[in-house]
């Protein structure tokens, strides 16, 4: 290395400017100040959006200079995680620059190529090559001939990744209009169980946790500072209950592993997998025969089912009984229910793991009700409800609304579809067992990926859309239920589109002109504002006091500036249907813990998590996401498979051996993590590696768990199980 | 003078990293690689650390973020041949990266890992961030301007600034630092575990952080005197 190399003056396009800048370097420690830059002119602008990079959809402001976007912050107006943003917002930047962005035009499938993992091209090179440019025009051209062709309409199958809120509500009104009841949406396919074992409650789906004013939150678990929703404002309450109030509040989670939850919460209580549901149903017992529950609502008047979950309860889930299933001494069981009961207001969460297995959604629901027995249902620090934003009403279609399919509906569905369109779908990684799911899409007759990237689902592609970034695009955003009071955020363009995109909304648009003007299709893409700008104009028009010069300048409205929350209204909420304590015959099967696959004495339990930097977009091609991957391992770029050491010793596995984690479905190869943070018997691996056509960033590192568990569903809700499989991990 | 220091509240961290990413982010720290990330010449200047103590079922693991302890007696100042690295008097320990000889000493002779030594090459594709614009900074000065480090040189040594860009900028402007200007890491920090401040004012919020609560400073015992302290649970 030559001094000139060092000090940075021999690399070619560098030179002129470093040379120059160079001279100003003496003065480092003092700030660069815009007289130094006299030469050119520095145009900076603040833009308001919200960011898409999970579906807590935070309000953002990004910070262009010179029109490239070079900093994503959180928006101070924002009251909903109080001008915070998550670590997931800030690689938002690498999302819209993104190397392997489709940013040319749209793509066709060259005649003859297969499609697929196992059938079609391997890497991501060969896999462009297999497509052929074309114009948007004759693109959409022959979407809608396709979609005047098919032989009935609900041969349609749509396919819903992240997407904004309003263009969620432009998919399923194409859907609607088009009349295909088939719509699967990516998002739900986690928390169907969760959300489906709550509402067999409260008959609603719009409540949250009022994490910050809470006492005592018992997580069952759940990560609710890793990947549970709205994840920004679960951090920024965390913050609070630790330590901006006079009173502390405790957390305590049960969790077979040591989630990063588990590590800054008072207690971790590790338990076996799927065990969430008879542990809720001791505490249970035990509040009651303590007598310990609210009576101002567990009565007649706003309950029902009460006297039958009582029994239930004190005669089949006493703390001695589950001890020994759940591997939880009873002790601990009982004072854990004894704080929970006097330490309000009170949480019980339920978190993915506890809901992601065949009794789920039974899970969910006796976790619930752990809130109800405490006084927690629309109280301060407890469960609040949301209401939705008063949006402008939109001219009626006729027809009846898509509903959201299960993916064990989906599954039903798939193989029949004649046609299938995703919006920024990533189905592929994100369902279990997914050679089944690889066969599925390969023998879709026609498949159209609309991204904005490259992801694995181009494989399946006839025609591939090139879609913005939600950095490019016109949007407005819901905020996710959590502080009982809703918050609309926009999205606008930060900078140019990048190459030949448009955004999702404006290829529906274009799409639904293509129909005859008779169409319901047509009809219903007319008088909504004829573009994504003036879709999110006439749609945030009715919002109370809402200018949109304020809308596009603040970025949110919020629904807490104009009425305050009730809290307590039971009258309203439960006085034509009460809340309801389900029976035995549903809360009892939360007993029935079973597990497929590999049933011998020395397989492990697979369970899978979503560390923060998982990118809930399905693509994980971003360096800064890459490289810090794993927090609790100080380790990026890859995944492990975790195991306790104990285990590790009867596997004779040591750390950083390469072990097969085998199922009946399919085996993976990973590095093996041999630490004290996880119960023996079990193996943990974090979602979000293993892709293969996603870019230089993402591909060939880390592997992808989904792909050995054993396709099965939840019986109430028909989410699939990922907590299920059993596998049998070896040296490789 | 001012000395500027940091507080690190355990208690209300999570653990998220928002910290390191904003890091790089506002100091366009070039990102690493799996091959950078195995001969550990990957850069950082803030990095979150997990050390676990214990066995099962009494695991533990402390997540520790750490940026540059800016020490008042930093060894890597007393080391460094150059005169490369030195401290302000407002206690920010710098580097001037015309100055660096690369020879690695500070490196050494920090006992936090706070520095990285650059190993990319200039022509290196990443090392020009294909994430940001390419043409930022290459042939208009104005581009430079919001950024404190727009490119950087090979073969010398790194580290965290305290986004001194930011404080300097914000005493110009008349703000109150460590109100209204934070360096990015405390403003990214979403369950608003960081503080900065002025150590040397009692009445500053830092001051009175730490006056209220038990804390402790890492490897105290190398006589660093670290400006960076941390609130135990």
């Amino acid at each position: 290395m030559s001094r000139r190399t060092f000090l940075g003056i021999s690399a070619g396009a560098a030179a002129a400017v470093t040379a120059s800048y160079a001279i100003k370097w003496p003065q480092i420690g003092s700030a660069p100040t815009p007289e130094d830059y006299e030469e050119g002119v520095l145009a900076e602008k603040r833009v308001a959006t919200s960011c898409l990079n999970c579906p807590t959809r935070c309000a953002v402001n990004v910070r262009v200079v010179n029109g490239k976007a070079v900093r994503i912050v959180g928006n101070p107006k924002s009251t909903y995680s109080e001008g915070k943003a998550c670590p997931r917002s800030h690689v938002g930047l690498q999302v819209l620059y993104n190397p392997e962005r489709f940013t040319k035009k749209p793509l066709k499938r060259k005649e003859g190529v297969p499609k697929g993992r196992e059938a079609g091209p391997k890497s991501l090179e060969s896999l462009k090559e297999s497509f052929a440019e074309i114009e948007w025009s004759e693109a959409l051209g022959e979407i809608s001939e396709k979609l005047r062709e098919i032989s009935a309409p609900d041969k349609l199958l749509l396919l819903q990744g992240l997407n904004s809120t309003s263009n969620e509500d432009l998919i399923r009104r194409f859907a609607k209009a088009y009349k295909t009841p088939h719509l699967l949406s990516e998002e739900a396919l986690e928390v169907a169980a969760d959300n489906k074992g709550k509402q067999m409650a409260d008959g609603r789906d719009n409540g949250g946790y009022d994490l910050g004013n809470a006492n005592y939150i018992l997580a069952f678990s759940a990560n609710i500072v890793e990947s549970e929703r709205p994840l920004a404002r679960n951090l920024r309450m965390w913050g609070k209950i630790r330590r901006e109030r006079p009173n502390r509040a405790k957390v305590v989670v049960l969790d077979p592993r040591y989630s990063v939850t588990a590590a800054k919460a008072d207690e971790w209580v590790p338990i076996k997998p799927c065990t969430e549901g008879i542990l809720a149903m001791a505490i249970a017992h035990e509040i009651i025969k303590e007598d310990l529950y609210d009576k101002d609502f567990v009565n007649d008047t706003w309950t029902s089912g009460f006297a039958e979950y009582k029994a239930l309860a004190l005669d089949e889930f006493s703390p001695d009984t589950v001890a020994a299933r759940a591997d939880v001494p009873a002790a601990v069981i009982r004072r854990i229910a004894k704080e929970f009961a006097q330490s309000k207001p009170a949480i019980a969460w339920s978190g993915t793991g506890a809901t992601s297995w065949p009794y789920g959604a039974n899970a969910s629901h006796a976790i619930f009700l752990l809130n109800a027995l405490v006084g927690s249902i629309d109280a301060k620090g407890g469960i609040v409800y949301q209401d939705p934003p008063q949006y402008k009403d939109m001219p009626d279609v006729p027809g009846t609304d898509p509903e959201v399919l299960s993916l064990r509906a989906a599954e039903g569905e798939i193989s029949s579809a004649e046609a299938v369109i995703g919006f920024n779908s990533n189905l592929v990684m994100c369902v279990p067992e997914t050679s089944t799911w690889d066969a599925f899409l390969a023998a879709l007759p026609y498949y159209v990926h609309i991204g904005p990237s490259w992801n694995e689902m181009a494989r399946y592609a006839d025609i591939v859309l090139p879609a913005c970034t939600y950095l490019e695009e016109w949007a407005y955003e819901t905020s996710l239920p959590g502080s009982g009071l809703a918050e609309v955020r926009i999205k606008q363009p930060v900078v140019e589109r990048i190459g030949d995109s448009k955004p999702v909304a404006e290829i529906l648009f274009e799409l639904a002109n293509r129909f005859n003007a008779d169409h319901e299709v047509r009809k219903a893409f007319q008088g909504i504002g004829d573009s994504p700008e003036g879709f999110v104009k006439e749609r945030t028009k009715s919002l109370t006091n809402l200018s949109w010069d304020d809308f596009t300048q603040n970025g949110v409205w919020r629904q807490e500036d104009h009425k305050d929350y009730t809290y307590r209204k039971y009258d309203q909420l439960f006085q034509t249907e009460r809340f309801r304590f389900r029976d035995k015959a549903f809360l009892g099967k939360v007993y029935n813990i079973e597990f497929k696959g590999n049933s011998s004495e020395d397989a492990l339990t697979l369970i899978t998590y979503h560390p923060v930097l998982d990118m809930r977009s399905g693509n994980q091609n971003y360096p800064w996401a890459q490289e810090i991957f794993l927090v609790m391992h100080g380790y990026g770029w890859d995944n492990f498979a975790e195991i306790n050491t104990q285990t590790a010793d009867n596997l004779r596995i040591k750390d950083g051996d390469k072990v097969w984690v085998e199922s009946d479905v399919d085996r993976i190869k990973a590095k093996a993590r041999v630490f004290e943070g996880i119960r023996p018997g079990v193996v943990a691996i974090a979602c979000g590696q293993g892709h293969y056509a996603c870019g230089e960033w993402a591909d060939g590192i880390g592997v992808n768990p989904n792909r050995i568990m054993i396709l099965n569903y939840d019986e109430e809700s028909g989410q699939p199980c990922f907590f299920n499989t059993r596998v049998k991990v070896y040296k490789a | 003078m001012a000395q500027w220091g940091m507080v690190i509240d355990l208690d209300k961290c999570i653990g998220c990293q928002a910290c390191s990413i904003a890091c790089k982010s506002e100091n366009n720290v070039p990102y690493g690689s799996p091959d950078e990330q195995k001969r550990r010449t990957d850069i950082f200047w803030h990095k979150v650390i997990a050390v676990s103590k214990g066995e099962y079922p009494t695991a533990n693991i402390e997540i520790i973020p750490m940026p540059c302890m800016h020490c008042d007696s930093p060894p890597c100042v007393t080391v460094c041949p150059a005169k490369a690295t030195y401290k302000r008097e407002d206690g920010i320990v710098m580097q001037n990266l015309r100055r660096c000889i690369g020879c690695k000493y500070c490196l050494v002779a920090c006992p936090y890992g706070a520095r990285s030594f650059n190993y990319k090459e200039q022509e290196e594709e990443e090392y020009q961030r294909p994430d940001l614009p390419a043409d930022l900074g290459l042939d208009n000065k104005a581009d430079i301007g919001p950024w404190p480090f727009p490119h950087r040189t090979h073969g010398v040594v790194e580290k965290c600034t305290f986004c001194f860009h930011r404080i300097d900028q914000g005493i110009e402007e008349g703000k109150e630092i460590g109100v209204e200007v934070v360096p990015a890491c405390v403003e990214a920090c979403p369950s608003g575990a960081r503080f900065f401040g002025d150590l040397s004012d009692p009445e500053s919020a830092v001051s009175k952080l730490l006056a209220s609560r038990d804390s402790f400073k890492l490897r105290e015992d190398m006589s660093t005197k670290p400006k960076v302290s941390y609130l135990p649970r």
